[in-house]
């Protein structure tokens, strides 16, 4: 499943990063660093320079958003508090959205996890509707809920919720027989073997799915807010597009992948904190 | 998920997962069809399965169903093969030399972490709502799968197999050719999996913009007009395309790569 792989690769390149710092030069530690840093800096200077090197005509230029401009756009939208008032529309859809789609997904995912059949049930249905992009329901979620809050909730959540239902599963169906087994000697009952077992093994996957999951809820306020809204920071861009105010496009892509990033350094912190007791973890501090 | 299926199994037990599956499925719409026997039906905004077949039985006899797929399968080809051309050398290259790679990775996934179908009323801008703006926007969401799994798919080249090759007097050429591409298909063919995805996003997101024509502005037309036995055909059509060319490349994996199966 391309989630789980997904997380491997994650889980592979976090480990050798953290493997390889020990014994080398100062330059040779940073050199990725400033490679990576030297590039989108570069970028972003000829970016600026552009509509200085190569001549355009006026009506090209009115298309052409430089960083600088972007940035004082960006600033002005913070300092006017214009755009707390969309930002916290599309934040609040994104939350709304992002809790449902945990209150869902990892509970069935367990339930999934632990029973062959429902299994055998439901994979018809999961399997269709995580290889549909959730995109192509919007226009009947549209219909059902209106344009408004709360079919943009609609979108985030379906397209949350599959990421965390499938880890979830794997996590689950990851989870040692053996311990199961013993617990289960023990008089634990179907919960105590989720609480106790189950569900902190399935912890790194669920975290992925977490992650993998913001994303795709960023992607649904953005989608939904493009086409059935009224107010949010995707209405505020599609009205600047319309108006060729890139630099106001821009700005808001800037808003929305900060807010990714936000929320996948909060799962980050998370992460440290939840798995702070595996072995493989204290090997790598 | 595939279970060891042990040669003394009966028919029920082997198949179970399948004949659950089917079971649920078959359960699911005969309770969505016989629901409005008891719910009141109403036609605009919900619909039940004979209605829907009846809608894809009349769109496929007009002919609008067909025309509107081959309409959006246009810019998903030309964004998807430019996704492939473009990424997969990217990739490699990434892969292979350890300073591009780390002079890229970070533009890279700043660019892949960032939503970017946020830019598309920018290309609809640019490239106006035809094969191209919609080409653009597919070729923008599905080339990042190919470059990271491409990427990572050098990394994990055998090196015994590079040193073989340069004992053996091969040049830089003979190592892309002989162990570094096939190595690496795998890992495209996995890519290829997720951008499928991604991909259908951008073909409907730009026929959800502006078109005129195209399977999505096929379902919000219907949508608007009320018409949801249509609009359910085109979701329904939709999904089962998505089932297929996504499960269909899991297939292919398994029967090329099945030492990678486990995965």
């Amino acid at each position: 499943m391309a989630e789980v792989q997904a997380a491997n690769v994650q889980l592979a390149t976090g480990s050798a990063a953290t493997i390889g710092g020990s014994r080398k030069s100062l330059w040779q530690r940073f050199e990725p660093t400033v490679l990576g840093t030297a590039t989108i800096i570069a970028l972003l200077l000829v970016w600026q320079f552009l509509p200085d090197l190569i001549p355009m005509k006026a009506g090209t230029k009115l298309f052409f958003a430089v960083p600088s401009q972007i940035v004082g756009t960006l600033w002005s939208m913070f300092a006017t508090g214009m755009i707390w008032a969309p930002l916290g529309v599309s934040a609040s859809a994104f939350a709304i959205g992002l809790a449902m789609a945990i209150l869902v997904g990892l509970p069935l995912g367990v339930l999934l996890g632990r029973s062959a059949t429902l299994n055998a049930m439901f994979d018809p249905f999961i399997t269709a509707f995580n290889a549909t992009p959730r995109l192509v329901f919007l226009p009947l979620l549209l219909l059902w809920f209106g344009i408004g809050m709360w079919s943009k909730v609609a979108v985030v959540f379906l397209g949350a919720v599959f990421p965390l239902l499938i880890n979830t599963y794997e996590g689950v169906r990851n989870s040692d027989r053996l311990l199961v087994n013993v617990v289960r000697s023990f008089g634990a009952n179907e919960w105590d073997i989720a609480r106790l077992v189950v569900v902190p093994n399935a912890m790194p996957f669920i975290i992925v799915g977490l992650r993998l999951a913001i994303g795709r809820a960023v992607l649904g306020v953005v989608v939904s807010e493009f086409f059935g809204s009224q107010d949010g920071l995707g209405v505020v861009m599609v009205r600047a597009a319309s108006e060729f105010k890139v630099n106001i496009v821009f700005a808001g892509l800037i808003v929305f992948a900060g807010l990714s990033l936000v929320m996948t350094g909060l799962v980050k912190l998370l992460e440290n904190r939840m798995t702070r007791w595996r072995p493989e973890h204290l090997n790598a501090e | 998920m595939a279970a060891g299926t042990a040669p003394g199994m009966n028919f029920i037990a082997r198949y179970r997962k399948v004949v659950l599956g089917g079971f649920a499925v078959a359960v699911f719409f005969v309770a969505w069809q016989a629901i409005f026997l008891i719910v009141p039906y109403n036609p605009l905004f919900i619909s039940k399965p004979s209605a829907i077949a009846e809608g894809f039985v009349d769109l496929i006899q007009s002919g609008d169903l067909l025309d509107d797929l081959a309409v959006s399968a246009i810019p998903f080809f030309y964004g998807f093969a430019a996704a492939v051309l473009v990424g997969v050398p990217l990739g490699i290259v990434m892969g292979w030399r350890k300073r591009v790679g780390e002079a890229l990775d970070p533009l890279m996934t700043v660019f892949y972490a960032s939503p970017l179908v946020a830019l598309a009323p920018l290309v609809v801008i640019f490239f106006g709502v035809g094969v191209g703006g919609k080409a653009v926007i597919v070729f923008f969401l599905s080339v990042f799968p190919f470059v990271f799994n491409a990427a990572a798919g050098v990394r994990a080249v055998d090196p015994l197999l590079i040193n073989v090759v340069r004992s053996l007097g091969g040049g830089e050429w003979d190592l892309y050719r002989k162990v570094i591409f096939p190595s690496v298909l795998p890992y495209i063919v996995a890519a290829a999996r997720i951008a499928v995805g991604r991909a259908m996003i951008g073909v409907l997101v730009g026929e959800f913009f502006a078109a005129s024509e195209g399977i999505g502005y096929a379902i919000s037309r219907f949508g608007d007009i009320f018409a949801t036995d249509r609009m359910f055909a085109c979701i329904l059509t939709v999904m089962a395309i998505a089932v297929v060319l996504t499960e269909g490349i899991r297939f292919a994996e398994r029967t090329a790569f099945p030492w990678r199966a486990g995965n």
